[in-house]
């Protein structure tokens, strides 16, 4: 990972500086009064090539995980027909498919699975579908808690950060996947009769909520230390005397402060939770065979790759692709909101 | 009753490497179609037989080529986890335990592994009286342990007292509960460190013989005795607890060093003398054992094929999925390897308490898609399709297909269907188990078990349970399961062994191994009349029918695979065979080749 990243950085301060360090001091005086901090970033962010790519890369993962089933409807075939072991000929005894790369070929496009013989093509596109719904809801759950946690903790202070404080340390010394593991599966049992299968909205819901649980700590630890730098500050200090009310030097002084941050810990996040959640479900916690999943898909790559290596690569590769381009688009955006800072 | 789900619970999870996947095709290329028969290894089924007085005098016969001298080193992930013969009941421990313990009966295994029941300490495989109540074993002349002293009777009754001992609860129970006519057989006796005793073990020093009394009729008490948990010791120097780590040896082989999880060597004992001996040879001059090996790090070492690891073969760890294409595609390697099958049946028992109706039952065993569950586990190279209740091992056992099994192993849903709707069950909801966490491959099954299942007509429950606490809950007698992922190893090749833990009514209660739980009255009775059967062949006739009649009428498990392992060697290793009673190479009759 490191050496992609790096030589991804490399051009990225060529386009970068010229891109954005000579019309930055013009802008003001060339497009007169009318332009806002949002507007600014906005035209940072377009003139920044990489960010532009990137944000595309990502928007077609959302798209294609949104479009799934359209796509999957158009394609002929759906992820959970277990192609190989219905049609003879096309795994062979091993299970493992008959035809060259993983028997990619008119009809499986990204070829077959080993062993079950579901077609690969639609697996990866609901795979992606289900792990950047659940990755996504829960960045999003764990940012807007952080975000209220740590900032309310770091300005009020006293009484309430100390018992904030001391929830955060419980939680981060938490063994967390431990406690899921043990805890799941008795959850599970207290909503599903033993009777009765378990539906995957109610694993999906518990899968989010658990993570959501453990993860806002890291998040809200962060805000509070830079909330508790920002609020000495002399434009603090102003709004206050000038009467503001807690809630507004909150939302408009201290948090326009604190985007970069909070950015940059939420894109880290979203990839993190993908990987999470395919951990979880190695761990038989989590998303099942058959629903599909793009971490459990890696995770049988890996074990299934010196005799099948296109398996691999199809959601490994995107899923490489997708970790870059969203890494490399936080950067972007950071670097739209936050002109002062250069790498 | 008999434990000998340890027997099997240790097979499963180190079969569960090999059972994964037994994979194909090299990286990106094509699989191909890999004619099956090829990858497979060659299917030899022989039951087992009882020898007479003359094949059970030693010595063994030679094997042709063999010459005498060098070491033969295993290589595996494990120690062993008991060396005391009394505690030891694992297959794997066994396989060691061959080179140093004896019993008063043992398996002489022919070459291609059929097997015959010899005596090893007796001069017999036993005088059996009273219809089953009373067996007499005479010792043969010679025998000596390891500081030259020699091997009495008071010596073998030892062995079999000490199986009472407080710190002996890892072994076998069957004769002690034979003997004491209870399993609470240790509040009965408390092993012979008090000096007692057990009045119904009698030994005549000066006839070298010695008479068990049973309180219950056991007419295959020859074959429990060669199991290593009656194996001899001696009263001189049973050093208790530290009797693990240093046994006593009275077989070809002694313990020289162990360094536990690291290495164990064992060189010729001098005082052994062949000609007492009809089962094992013993050429090389000592045997090295190395641990904590991974086994695709042995697989690639082996492969290699350099310095002393020419001299080399796998101890228990197969041939791990990874490697198996390379292993049995390439001919010179393929060359070097031994294979065969698992003791023992893999299953899905059928809840009887909960899915009253045999139709039903029936039509479970017609759905079941044993080809789909055998391709995921990695195709004719990981095993065969079962359908019978003994496995082909057993004596006696009579092949047979009451459900179509091998001519459509995809399962048959129209007539599953048909059924279901005879039985007005169509729409049946099936509750699946399956242990979790232990291998994948179980993880991949239960999808088209559950396709299957959809199409007979029933409507799957998939509820899989945590590997660790798998077995109590299947064991609990009101369990919510109907049919459950399950196994089981046999301790000695007779229908018995298999029969009635299984299907023995009367055993039902939570922890039973009867987890179809079948209790019908005749089943029952059969069971019972059967086991008192004193003649071996017409028990075995027995045991076969009855067998046959249980799963054609009550149908209370779904026979899946008896499952296949893969081994390797080095290329200076001459008399591989697979130990068809411990799944492993037979030590005894390795040999170095010069």
């Amino acid at each position: 990972m490191t050496s992609p990243m790096s030589s991804a950085a490399a051009p990225l301060q060529v386009t970068v500086a010229p891109g954005a360090v000579t019309p930055a001091p013009d802008a003001p005086p060339q497009g007169g009064a009318g332009r806002s901090p949002g507007q600014l970033a906005r035209l940072r962010f377009r003139r920044d090539r990489t960010g532009v790519v990137s944000a595309w890369v990502v928007l077609f993962f959302f798209v294609a995980g949104v479009a799934a089933p359209l796509i999957a409807k158009l394609y002929g075939k759906d992820p959970y027909t277990t192609y190989g072991q219905n049609q003879p000929g096309l795994l062979n005894d091993f299970g493992f498919p008959v035809k060259p790369n993983g028997g990619i070929g008119g009809d499986f496009w990204f070829g077959v699975e080993p062993q079950l013989g579901r077609d690969v093509f639609t697996l990866l596109l609901y795979g992606i579908r289900n792990s950047l719904l659940i990755a996504t809801v829960t960045t999003l759950l764990v940012t807007a808690l952080g975000i209220v946690v740590g900032i309310t903790a770091g300005y009020l202070g006293g009484r309430v950060d100390n018992l904030v404080g001391r929830v955060i340390d419980v939680l981060l010394a938490f063994p967390s996947t431990l406690f899921f593991i043990a805890f799941w599966p008795v959850l599970i049992s207290m909503f599903v009769s033993p009777e009765d299968n378990t539906p995957t909205w109610l694993i999906v819901v518990s899968l989010i909520a658990v993570m959501t649980a453990f993860g806002w700590a890291p998040m809200a630890r962060l805000l509070r230390g830079e909330v508790l730098a920002l609020r000495e500050r002399e434009f603090v200090e102003a709004a206050k005397v000038t009467g503001a009310s807690p809630a507004r030097i909150i939302f408009r002084e201290l948090l326009p402060n604190l985007w970069t941050p909070i950015l940059i810990q939420a894109t880290l996040a979203l990839p993190m939770y993908v990987t999470t959640e395919a951990a979880l479900a190695f761990l038989g916690v989590g998303l099942q065979d058959p629903t599909p999943d793009w971490g459990v898909m890696i995770q049988r790559g890996s074990q299934v790759y010196q005799d099948d290596i296109t398996y691999m690569l199809f959601p490994g590769l995107s899923m490489v692709i997708f970790v870059i381009a969203f890494n490399l688009l936080g950067d972007s955006v950071r670097d739209a909101l936050d002109p002062r800072i250069r790498r | 009753m008999s434990l000998s789900r340890r027997n099997f619970v240790i097979a499963t999870s180190v079969a569960a490497g090999g059972s994964m996947v037994l994979s194909a095709c090299s990286s990106g290329g094509g699989g191909g179609t890999a004619g099956g028969g090829s990858a497979g290894g060659a299917t030899k089924y022989s039951a087992v037989t009882i020898g007479t007085k003359d094949d059970s005098t030693g010595p063994a016969p030679e094997i042709s080529g063999a010459t005498k001298g060098g070491t033969i080193h295993a290589l595996g992930p494990d120690d062993f986890s008991h060396l005391d013969p009394q505690r030891i009941y694992f297959a794997w421990n066994s396989t060691v335990g061959n080179l140093y313990i004896r019993c008063l009966t043992g398996y002489r295994i022919a070459s291609g592994g059929s097997m015959k029941l010899v005596g090893d300490l007796a001069t017999d495989t036993g005088t059996m009286s009273d219809g089953g109540k009373t067996w007499t074993f005479t010792l043969k002349d010679g025998l000596k342990w390891e500081d030259g002293s020699d091997l009495t009777v008071e010596d073998v009754r030892h062995g079999i007292e000490r199986g009472f001992a407080s710190f002996t609860t890892e072994g076998a129970t069957y004769l002690q509960s034979a003997l004491t006519g209870t399993n609470d057989f240790r509040s009965v006796y408390k092993g012979p460190y008090g000096g007692k005793h057990l009045d119904s073990v009698v030994t005549d020093a000066a006839k070298k013989t010695i008479t068990f009394h049973l309180r219950t009729a056991r007419p295959d008490l020859n074959f429990t005795l060669a199991m290593h948990t009656y194996g001899a010791v001696p009263v001189k120097h049973d050093t208790k607890e530290k009797y693990d780590k240093d046994p006593v040896s009275c077989g070809p082989y002694r313990i020289k060093q162990h360094s536990v999880d690291k290495s164990l060597t064992l060189v010729r004992n001098t005082h052994w003398d062949p000609s007492t001996d009809a089962i094992r040879n013993a050429y090389p001059d000592s045997f090295t054992f190395e641990f904590g090996l991974e086994a695709l790090q042995v697989t690639d070492r082996l492969i290699a094929d350099s310095g002393n690891d020419q001299y080399a073969v796998m101890a228990y760890s197969g041939v791990p999925a990874e490697r198996i294409q390379k292993v049995v595609g390439t001919p010179d390697l393929k060359s070097r390897t031994i294979n065969g099958l698992l003791t023992g049946l893999y299953y899905y028992a059928i809840n009887c308490r909960r899915i009253t109706d045999v139709k039903v039952r029936q039509a479970l065993n017609h759905a079941w898609p044993l080809e789909q569950i055998r391709r995921i586990y990695g195709g004719p190279s990981a095993g065969d399709y079962a359908t019978t209740l003994l496995s082909p091992d057993i004596a006696g056992r009579v092949k047979y297909d009451v459900y179509g099994k091998l001519k459509k192993p995809q399962g048959d849903p129209e007539k599953a269907k048909a059924l279901l709707k005879e039985a007005g069950k169509l729409g049946q909801k099936i509750v699946y188990t399956y242990p979790q966490g232990g291998s994948d491959a179980y993880d991949k099954t239960k999808v088209v078990i559950a396709d299957a299942l959809k199409k007979a007509g029933f409507e799957p429950v998939i509820k899989p349970v945590d590997s660790g606490s798998y077995y109590d809950q299947v064991q609990q007698v009101d369990n919510k399961f109907d049919v459950m992922w399950f196994g089981w190893a046999p301790d000695w090749p007779t229908g018995y062994t298999i029969l009635q833990p299984l299907f023995d009514g009367t055993t039902i209660a939570n922890g039973s191994n009867n987890v179809s739980q079948l209790n019908v009255g005749w089943v029952n009775s059969a069971i019972k009349k059967d086991a008192t059967i004193t003649d071996p062949a017409e028990a075995d006739t027995a045991w076969a029918s009855l067998d046959r009649q249980i799963m054609e009428k009550e149908a209370p498990v779904i026979p899946e695979t008896y499952q296949r392992r893969f081994y390797l060697y080095g290329t200076k290793v001459g008399g591989a065979e697979f130990d068809p009673l411990f799944s492993a190479f037979i030590l005894y009759k390795l040999y170095a080749k010069s």
